[in-house]
């Protein structure tokens, strides 16, 4: 009937003729959207920093894992969690008791914990009260079929025997380690992983690869010197030393003060050198190994603040987490009542307008369309002013606390997303809003037109 | 041919354009019913002019509203080109405003963002009219109510006179068969009344458009073929101007 630009063009004049409300409105929606692109943005910066951190902190904790497996053997649930293939209801199992709480794990298997108890279970009268016991917690699902589970618990004593196995030959191999390192500790024995060590953790029948022994030599090294420099901090002199400089008093000298100050070129060197004044053994560093061994403290510093300030990632909606996916919907609840409102006064104010233009010949729908186009820019133009603001603020915000971490992980692509997910958001918003007062309007009578005030 | 059947007013063999019966209207609010029309029987004539008068509350502009297919009856028929208004659908009564009848207001009711032309041509944009024919129409019914030279002023910068020139030229859009005037002179001085009362009476000499005038204003009998008046919502006197004339004469 009525060509779409015309349409839009009335809906446009709408806007244009009510400014300072339609900028109300508009400045309504943009708030809404700031605060759900800015929750949105923040979760999902804080989402790819924390795979970003993750991979990092395995990284820099490889000499850590590497100890641990070359000091212990493996506990009979962490062979099964890395053999879930071999045992999967023995895992799915385990992951539901450590899931439980206290009390319903206290009835379900007394003061047995983990593997236990599967060992407790292999009585059959147990088995039947644990499977009763099971049967009253209404609010909980156990995520094995019973007759699965009593196989399982059957076939137990024998996979007990496998990993009685494993664990033995694992503490074999460690022995064998033992005798190679001798006198040193492990960590000292590692900064060698790249040569003599390294081929005796393979003797002992671990896989390591050379650019895995190499990492790890490397490492092994980083921490040691580090820990050389750490030690400075008991060092009475030194630290005098570094309160001078600093203009500070020895007291208040931290390891966060030295290890910053030790960033600075001139300054790693001027404290070798106070190192070296003071007896220590400085023989395997200089200045530039002091201000990589700064750096890398820093970098890890840095990853274990991204670790503790993502760790609420992952909730509910988009990562949101469940908190801030209710404020959000209530805030767009709020913003749409306010729409609807603006929109509703706009129907009211301009009834002659509407009742005239039906008394030329328009039809509902027409009136309907807009009003709901008319809303639509307004919600396009909140969204999109909304987003801006919401954007930076968080990506601001983010790049304080995250610093390089953000850089090397931006992630443009999703929010990019959630931009257009928050744009489109306004615009239906605004159009949801405007269904209730655009059907008032269209449903105007005519004869409205002639009312006189 | 139309100026033809004007010329003959009073000739009994005519169209007849819109038709009552029995058209009553109770309005109902919080149980408190108006009695605004009590039964009106009328039929008037392709190409009249008629005035209908009547003290305020009498039920004039019910009376428009009914006839100008804007609201319905509570009882009895409307026709208007002997189609019952009650029997169409709402695109049907859209397309019946929009064609057959041409409505100017006593506050004129122009789309205050609209330019003159605009408002002129929106009508023409409900009717389907292409952009440029619409444009050249509306032009040409600027320059007939004596407003080609404002077409680009929005109705802020306008007069009164001005203003209610341009809705004459709007509600003419679509060349409707009717017009419905609910007091178009009551917002305007003397010597502005009588210049649309002129553009009244040339469209319907020239045009043969029917025009229906509600007023409180005597000079419409002037203009007119046919007085109606109204009071308490019932017809309470139709007469030609003649006799009405003869009866003023008399008086004087
Ligand atoms: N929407 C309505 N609801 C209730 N009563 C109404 C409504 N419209 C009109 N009325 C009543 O109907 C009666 C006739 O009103 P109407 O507007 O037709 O009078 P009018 O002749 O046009 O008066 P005026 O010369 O003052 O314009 C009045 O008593 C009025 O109060
Ligand atoms: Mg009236």
């Amino acid at each position: 009937m009525l060509s779409f630009r015309r349409i839009v063009r009335i809906a446009f004049s709408g806007v244009r003729y009510r400014l300072f409300r339609a900028t109300i409105t508009v400045a309504v929606i943009a708030i809404a959207m700031a605060f759900l692109m800015n929750i949105l943005g923040e979760s999902l910066i804080k989402k790819s920093v924390a795979e970003a951190a993750r991979s990092r902190i395995e990284e820099l904790h490889r000499t850590d894992t590497w100890i641990a497996r070359l000091s212990v053997p493996r506990t009979p649930e962490e062979i099964i969690f890395d053999q879930a293939g071999r045992a999967p209801v023995a895992k799915t199992c385990l992951d539901f008791f450590s899931r439980l709480d206290y009390g319903r794990r206290r009835i379900l298997s007394g003061s047995a914990e983990s593997v236990q108890i599967f060992d407790l279970l292999q009585d059959a009268e147990k088995q039947e009260s644990f499977f009763a016991a099971l049967a009253n917690m209404k609010a909980i699902r156990f995520p094995v079929g019973r007759e699965e589970f009593v196989s399982f618990l059957a076939s137990w004593p024998e996979l007990k025997q496998q990993i009685r196995g494993v664990r033995e030959k694992e503490q074999a191999a460690i022995n064998r380690i033992e005798q190679a390192r001798g006198e040193r500790s492990i960590l000292e024995a590692l900064t060698r992983a790249d040569g003599e060590f390294g081929q005796a953790i393979r003797d002992a029948g671990f896989e390591l690869d050379d650019r895995e022994a190499e990492t790890l030599a490397a490492q092994a090294r980083d921490i040691m010197d580090s820990q050389l420099i750490e030690d400075t901090i008991n060092h009475t002199e030194l630290r005098q030393a570094v309160a001078a400089r600093k203009d500070l008093l020895p007291g208040d000298i931290t390891v966060n003060i030295i290890w910053k100050m030790l960033r600075d070129a001139d300054s790693s060197e001027w404290y070798l050198e106070q190192m070296a004044a003071a007896g220590l053994e400085v023989s395997g560093l200089d200045a530039g190994r002091v201000r990589h061994l700064a750096e890398r403290r820093a970098r890890a510093r840095l990853l274990v603040k991204a670790e503790l300030r993502t760790a609420d990632t992952g909730g509910g909606l988009m990562g949101i987490g469940q908190r801030m996916t209710w404020l959000a919907l209530v805030s767009m609840l709020v913003c749409v009542v306010g729409i609807a409102n603006a929109m509703l006064m706009s129907v009211t104010e301009r009834f002659r307008e509407i009742a005239t233009l039906k008394c030329l010949g328009a039809l509902n729908t027409f009136i309907m369309t807009v009003f709901l186009i008319e809303s639509s820019i307004l919600g396009l133009a909140g969204g999109i002013a909304g987003t801006l603001i919401g954007l930076v603020i968080c990506v601001v915000r983010m790049f304080f606390v995250f610093q390089s971490l953000l850089a090397h992980a931006f992630p443009w692509g999703s929010l990019g997303l959630g931009a257009l997910i928050s744009i489109t958001a306004g615009i239906l918003l605004a159009a949801v809003a405007a269904v209730y007062p655009s059907l008032r309007a269209a449903r105007l009578a005519p004869m409205e037109a002639m009312r006189i005030e | 041919m139309k100026e033809e059947q004007t010329v003959q007013t009073s000739a009994g063999e005519r169209r007849i354009i819109i038709r009552t019966i029995g058209m009553k209207k109770f309005y109902n609010r919080k149980g408190q019913i108006t009695q605004a029309l009590r039964g009106v029987d009328i039929a008037i004539f392709d190409a009249e002019f008629i005035t209908v008068m009547g003290p305020s509350g009498s039920g004039k502009s019910t009376f428009f509203n009914l006839i100008g297919a804007l609201d319905s009856p509570t009882h009895g028929r409307v026709f208007i080109d002997e189609v019952d208004v009650a029997q169409l659908t709402a695109e049907e009564l859209a397309f019946l405003r929009c064609r057959k009848i041409g409505y100017i207001f006593q506050s004129y009711n122009l789309i205050p963002y609209m330019t003159a032309l605009e408002n002129v041509t929106t009508p023409m944009a409900f009717g389907g009219v292409q952009t440029d024919e619409a444009r050249k129409r509306g032009m040409d019914l600027l320059e007939l109510v004596g407003l080609k030279e404002r077409w680009f002023h929005r109705p802020i910068e306008m007069s009164g006179g001005q203003q209610q020139r341009v809705a004459i030229a709007r509600a003419l859009a679509n060349n409707p068969t009717v017009l419905l005037c609910d007091e178009p002179t009551a917002n305007l001085d003397h010597h502005t009344g009588d210049e649309i009362l002129a553009i009244l009476q040339r469209l319907n000499k020239e045009r043969g458009v029917t025009i229906i005038c509600a007023t409180h204003d005597h000079r419409m009998m002037n203009v007119c073929d046919r007085l109606l008046w109204i009071r308490d919502g019932a017809i309470e006197r139709i007469a030609r101007r003649d006799e009405v004339k003869v009866e003023l004469g008399g008086i004087d």
